[in-house]
């Protein structure tokens, strides 16, 4: 019942908006998804297609009066179960329940920011589909379509009574899946097993001392590096800019630049090379993400991103240091 | 030897070479003995769980040693290859599974998919190149999956298998 008041409420909202400022009505149902992701109980079974690989997993997700907690775990391969909360991370290990420490910077809703959504409508076309059916659920489809060949297509299925986002595929340009992610069996509302959530808040509770978070914050910088890539694509904009522990630590911490252009991200990673690798000229890739990397002077320099394979290496060979 | 009794569990025996051999298997231990394991290899292709012999046990173990690999690739670290054939496996029978939900997306998409082979992707496995650290990284920040809140961690959970090493260093205390 609160779920729909709050759901009309923001539709409401999002509809006078859209007289407002003539804004495209696909960026709307992205809000809206983003939205009901977080404010929605739901419990169901999803697959993500990658490559030729196809997994399978169950969520539970529940919005509770102090925060969200959501429980992620793999139904086929080695069992692996995660729950977050409250920027929180805890673990299953061998049936105890362990808390590993805390994610960094995540957007959270508002999570979509006005800059971003203006990005996005920048760079990609949206264009609303018909509705289709999605594991038992009518949903309004939304194509986002780049305006170059440098980033990939979005498309999403939202359903049309929560918003909830049921599926979301990328595609390349020659429309072939790179990335698939459904819900195949989902239950919206109504009784779903919390049990799980007092455990993990019990494990907080004596862990509290040991947290990492604290610990991970100090490592954790904002940093002016002086490294640039001049051939990004346009509409990327920087959002952030860290030095950050990697690798375990067993090495030098490394500077991570990363654009957004509202629906895809691409970092940068440069390290000091301290002649480690024995591989080093590679393009590497997981469905939609692709990787590429190469030594440039004595770094070891990174590119990752949810974008074709050519626009990760128009990016590493136009990254340069620019500092003092 | 042996090659008589395989000819005629194949039934290519003459009437009176069978019977000839036939008659041996009650009364020569060595011949009996071949003729169970020839049986029993027979079984344990068709039928793992259904075998009733010591023999048995042995077989099905190196059976299970066996590594089932599919695109033989060359690592420079020691690497899980069960965990990744059990992955392929899985991946042979949710192909059908993934060429109908692509019919959803388009209908020229789904032959091409049908079609495809079963490659297992290497993921640079070197030391410090490995594409999971920076994947995950990346991850952290990225707007893409932002809007499926917390699905981004699929992502996670599919490295995971592949690198069974956590991320962060877990505090192992227990819940009391």
């Amino acid at each position: 019942m609160r779920l729909r008041v709050v759901f009309c409420g923001l539709l409401l909202a999002v509809v006078a908006n859209v007289y407002a400022e003539e804004r495209p009505v696909g960026l709307d149902w992205l809000e809206i998804a983003a939205f009901a992701g977080h404010q929605t109980d739901y419990s169901g079974v999803f697959i993500y297609h990658y490559d030729n690989r196809v997994e399978t997993s169950n969520i539970i997700h529940v919005a509770e009066a102090n925060g969200e907690y959501e429980k992620l775990g793999s139904l086929d391969g080695p069992k692996r179960e995660i729950i977050h909360h409250d920027g929180q991370v805890w673990v299953y290990n061998h049936h105890q329940l362990v808390h590993v420490g805390s994610r960094q910077g995540r957007n959270r809703f508002p999570s979509l920011l006005a800059e971003q959504l203006a990005a996005l409508s920048a760079n990609y076309q949206s264009k609303l589909l018909p509705v289709e059916r999605v594991a038992g659920y009518n949903t309004q489809v939304i194509l986002f379509q780049p305006k170059d060949n440098l980033r990939y297509t979005h498309k999403i299925w939202v359903h049309t009574d929560t918003g909830l986002l049921l599926k979301a595929a990328v595609l390349d340009d020659k429309n072939k899946l790179a990335e698939l992610y459904a819900f195949t069996q989902l239950q919206i509302g109504g009784k779903i097993d919390r049990s799980w959530v007092k455990e993990c808040d019990s494990v907080l509770l004596h862990d509290n001392e040991l947290s990492s978070s604290a610990e991970t914050a100090k490592v954790i910088t904002t940093t002016n590096s002086g490294w640039v890539a001049d051939m990004l694509p346009s509409g990327f904009k920087k959002t952030m800019e860290i030095q950050r522990p990697m690798h375990h630590g067993k090495h030098a911490p490394v500077t991570q630049i990363v654009f957004s252009d509202g629906l895809s991200a691409i970092s940068i990673f440069i390290e000091p090379n301290d002649g480690d690798e024995d591989d080093v000229n590679g393009l590497s890739s997981r469905g939609a993400v692709n990787l590429y990397h190469k030594i440039l002077d004595k770094n070891l320099v990174t590119v990752v991103g949810e974008v074709p394979p050519r626009t990760v290496m128009q990016v590493l060979d136009s990254v340069r240091y620019n500092g003092k | 030897m042996k090659q008589d009794i395989s000819a005629l569990m194949d039934g290519e025996l003459f009437e009176d070479e069978a019977e000839n051999l036939l008659g041996r298997l009650t009364s020569d231990s060595a011949v009996h003995k071949n003729w169970s394991v020839y049986h029993l290899i027979g079984d344990v292709l068709r039928q793992p769980e259904h075998i009733h012999s010591d023999l048995s046990a042995k077989v099905r173990e190196r059976l299970q040693d066996e590594p089932t690999v599919l695109a033989p690739r060359a690592r420079a670290v020691k690497q899980n290859i069960r965990t990744y054939a059990l992955s392929a496996a899985a991946s042979l029978s949710a192909i059908g599974v993934v060429a109908w939900m692509s019919l959803q997306i388009s209908p020229e998409v789904a032959p091409q998919m049908a079609m495809q082979h079963i490659a297992l992707r290497p993921v640079s496995m070197h030391t410090r190149t490995n594409s999971n650290d920076y994947m995950i990284a990346h991850q952290e920040f990225s707007p893409s999956m932002d809007m499926n809140g917390d699905a981004s961690y699929i992502r996670t959970v599919s490295y995971s298998r592949d690198e069974v090493v956590l991320q962060n260093n877990p505090s192992e205390k227990q819940p009391r």
